[in-house]
């Protein structure tokens, strides 16, 4: 019912964190519709450490578990700067095409995605740990509205 | 993965995967079209913030030429992620059958 993998900080990782997602969902029998929005939110949370969380070259560990019918996916990074993502500022999407700017949507978009968002950093470890879940009773189109909007700091 | 070609009807043919690592592949392909240009998003699988930053900026430089970028075939996913992302206002989207 879970698992856990180590990925290095680039983006040719990404392939091999589909894969992980793509193998987890499949031995667990999970929703299928639930898996581009988990992957969708582990690209923004990854692809933000490797961008920002410049100084560390650690691995990311990335831990995936089955919960309430879908998953529980938690992110953590090593000897790292805090930023907590739960709390980045939202996105005006209303804006006209002259000033949208490429990026800055991903943390927008996750938590219109996911059912929870929480971020934990530890100061003696230097570690952020960033857990989101996602189940089938929040996906959309089951009658709830979208979810309100919003943009961040990062993307 | 990710593919991407002129189908035979002019229109461009997206599919596979829009991912950080596969955006600049897109990008530089898009850049090199010009005037109103169909974007068949029928077998596009996937696609994360990076990719709607190429669909952003390509929608920006098609404008400023009188020309725009029109999204075809659009699943239920991707176009959650477009009307999230307000881009539903900014693109004319036509939904997969």
């Amino acid at each position: 019912m879970s698992d856990h993998r180590m990925f290095g900080r680039s983006y040719d990782s990404l392939r091999d964190i589909f894969a992980f997602t793509s193998g987890f969902f499949g031995r667990e029998r999970l929703d299928p519709r639930l898996l581009p929005i988990v992957d969708f939110a582990l690209e923004e949370l990854f692809t933000n450490m490797v961008k920002y969380s410049t100084m560390s070259d650690a691995a990311v560990r990335i831990d995936l578990a089955g919960r309430d019918g879908g998953v529980e996916v938690t992110l953590t990074d090593y000897d790292v700067e805090p930023f907590d993502v739960s709390r980045a500022p939202e996105v005006d999407v209303n804006l006209p095409i002259e000033q949208r700017r490429p990026g800055g949507l991903g943390l927008h978009l996750i938590r219109k995605l996911v059912d929870s968002l929480e971020y934990e950093y530890s100061k003696e470890s230097r570690q952020s740990r960033i857990t989101f879940r996602k189940t089938p009773a929040e996906l959309p189109g089951r009658g709830d509205a979208p979810k309100g909007g919003g943009t961040d700091a990062r993307d | 993965m990710l593919a991407i070609d002129f189908g035979p009807d002019g229109v461009v043919v997206i599919a596979g995967r829009l991912d950080a690592a596969q955006s600049p592949a897109a990008q530089s392909f898009l850049d090199r079209v010009e005037g109103n240009v169909t974007l068949d998003c029928s077998r596009l699988e996937y696609i994360s913030s990076a990719g709607l930053g190429v669909l952003l900026k390509t929608q920006k430089r098609l404008l400023g030429t009188s020309g725009k970028l029109r999204l075809a075939g659009v699943n239920r996913h991707l176009r959650d992620i477009l009307v999230y992302s307000g881009f539903d206002q900014l693109f004319e989207i036509e939904p997969a059958p």
